[in-house]
């Protein structure tokens, strides 16, 4: 009887938590409209795209940092990769943008699948470091096939890039791409955190041996996660260069992955739209205060450094913590 | 025959730079415990501190001593703050996000302090090269080989034969051990880290002359330093420095031999 009400109780919850998910959605979706409907300056809409499509990229970072539990310093190379391959699809082969954008999606989980079997036997900073130096490999292999990728000068001068009938030249248009996919991401990736698999993410990152020990496949687990962060990456990638009009072998710069990092950390790795939470401030906040570039990363980097002695979840703990701390009155009440 | 004796030393010389670098980030490794990603961040500012003071009229000799002391005050500075306080943590991704997170700002603040173009340093060595049974070795890259080789050494024989060295082989065997038997573990770490960052420096203001300085240097350095100390086992201070000649000599080798432009392939730099 007890355990019957307890889980009519259960189930009223959770279709109460699907409703307030719906809602959280809808309110996302009217977010974003009102956003570009009610900004007309260009540089501003812009900007707010390029976010979404670097939020993609934090995403990605954290299917890794959040999700297994290693540092994925390499992970700009997914990015490149996305953007080499936008940028050689339309500017080199002709083929529409969705096309392109594809293949490099592709071509992405293919090359996870084969640096994953190598570097994912690595943990800690083991993983790290060899992932870092893999981006210099494609670095140096950018610069010098010029015939490919244009060498250090990169590629440019592409033709009009358009999604179905929206010109992604146009602000608005480039804004509600980019958002609408970045939402499209976001509610993958909650599915995929609640999905088993999800779960196994989460028993391999908090204790390999006993996840192991318990049936869960660690290898497999860090492959297929490594391997399901990559295209998002890419696509981020392959997102930005609308905004950047330019594919240089830059873009595999640790210093993109860094930014993307810093975007995780500042969000908090645990929630799934943490990352994103953190992209809107790292990009907006310096935006708004007129920041230098150098200020921006100075500033962020202490910040990181401040989060990670004072607070390892991110700026997610600390309200996490406080709500813990207002909800603990009535929890006490609810039991006696 | 002679271009692969020249190539040979050209790559042994790159290598006792590389070795003093990836002592350093051994020593840190093997007794902090820690992949410290800030490493290419005191190599620049061993650098830059080696370009101010010599800008100041100090000779270049007298600098190099003057800005390892600028390394130590700032990697003390940095234990002190931030490393004591972030090692604590059970995951091994905080100190690697903190380490990494610190270069950063490191890096950051050099660019805004003194831009991001590089900068020249002269040695009073300059362009003079040393001839040797048909082999030319440039002043300043012997001076950094036999700095190295003196450096090493004296690390070694510290290590070996005093009280404190073998304090520090102890923690680094086994910490706690160490701990029971009543050396100061904390303290020890903190002395490793500050003689690894003031490698770094070193190396720093050794190689400043010939490549130039800028704020993003330490990125190639940390690269070669880490594939380095992996290749020597982590935390292993001679194969530390055998890993680093192998490197150099390879890295000298592909380049004459094989492709300029492909090199940096090899060191992932």
């Amino acid at each position: 009887m007890v355990a019957k009400r307890q889980l009519s109780a259960m189930d009223k919850r959770i279709s109460g938590q699907r409703a307030l998910e719906a809602f959280y959605c809808a309110c996302a979706a009217g977010g974003i409209a009102a956003f570009g409907l009610a900004f007309t300056d260009p540089f501003v809409v812009t900007l707010a795209g390029y976010t979404c499509a670097f939020a993609l990229f934090a995403l990605s970072i954290n299917i890794i940092l959040g999700g297994v539990g290693e540092v994925p310093l390499g992970q700009c190379l997914f990015f490149g990769i996305g953007s080499y391959g936008a940028a050689i699809g339309i500017g080199k082969l002709g083929l529409s943008f969705e096309v392109a954008v594809v293949a490099a999606l592709v071509f992405a989980a293919v090359c996870a699948a084969i640096i994953g079997v190598i570097t994912l036997r690595l943990t800690g900073a083991y993983f790290s470091i060899v992932s870092w130096g893999l981006t210099g490999v494609a670095m140096v292999a950018a610069a010098n096939l010029d015939h490919i990728t244009g060498g250090p000068l990169g590629l440019f001068g592409f033709p009009p890039i358009t999604v179905g009938p929206l010109q992604l030249g146009n602000p608005q248009a480039y804004f509600f791409v980019t958002a609408a996919i970045l939402l499209v991401s976001i509610l993958f990736l909650v599915a995929v955190r609640r999905s088993p698999f999800g779960a196994a993410m989460d028993s391999v990152r908090q204790n390999p041996h006993l996840a192991r020990a318990v049936g869960v496949d660690v290898a497999r687990i860090r492959q297929k996660a490594f391997m399901l962060s990559a295209p998002f990456a890419a696509l981020a990638g392959a997102l930005s260069v609308p905004y950047t009009q330019i594919v240089t072998p830059d873009v595999f710069n640790v210093a993109n992955t860094v930014d993307g990092l810093l975007m995780v950390l500042l969000g908090g790795a645990r929630l799934v739209i943490g990352p994103v939470i953190g992209a809107a401030m790292f990009t907006l906040v310096p935006q708004i205060m007129n920041l230098d570039p150098n200020v921006k990363i100075l500033a962020f980097s202490s910040m990181i450094i401040l989060i990670m002695m004072l607070a390892p979840g991110g700026l997610h703990q600390i309200g996490v913590t406080l709500r813990d701390r207002l909800a603990r009155k009535k929890d006490a009440d609810y039991t006696r | 025959m002679e271009l692969l004796v020249q190539t040979l030393v050209n790559g042994l010389v790159l290598g006792a730079g590389y070795a003093v670098i990836a002592v350093g980030l051994t020593l840190i490794f093997g007794i902090v415990g820690i992949a410290n990603f800030a490493h290419g961040a005191f190599f620049a500012i061993g650098g830059y501190a080696c370009y101010l003071l010599t800008m100041r009229g100090v000779n270049y000799f007298v600098a190099i001593p003057l800005s390892v002391m600028v390394v130590v005050l700032i990697g003390a500075l940095t234990e002190w703050i931030v490393m004591r306080r972030s090692l604590h943590g059970d995951s091994h991704t905080g100190s690697l996000i903190v380490t990494f997170a610190l270069g950063q700002a490191i890096v950051a603040a050099l660019i805004l302090i003194f831009g991001p173009d590089p900068l020249p340093v002269t040695s009073p060595l300059g362009q003079s090269t040393l001839r040797f049974v048909g082999i030319f070795v440039t002043s300043q890259r012997a001076f950094i080989l036999v700095c190295s080789i003196l450096v090493l050494a004296a690390l070694g024989l510290w290590l070996r034969r005093s009280v404190k060295g073998q304090q520090v082989i102890a923690v680094a065997q086994n910490p706690r051990g160490a701990l029971y038997s009543g050396i100061n573990v904390p303290w020890i770490r903190a002395l490793a880290f500050i003689l690894g960052v003031a490698a770094a420096g070193l190396a720093g203001a050794l190689l400043a002359p010939i490549s130039t300085i800028y704020p993003t240097m330490g990125y190639g350095a940390l690269i070669v330093g880490f594939t380095v100390v992996i290749l020597g086992g982590m935390g292993s201070i001679p194969g530390a420095m055998l890993g680093a000649l192998l490197i150099g000599v390879a890295n000298a080798l592909f380049e004459t031999f094989v492709s300029v432009s492909w090199t940096p392939l090899w060191v992932g730099d």
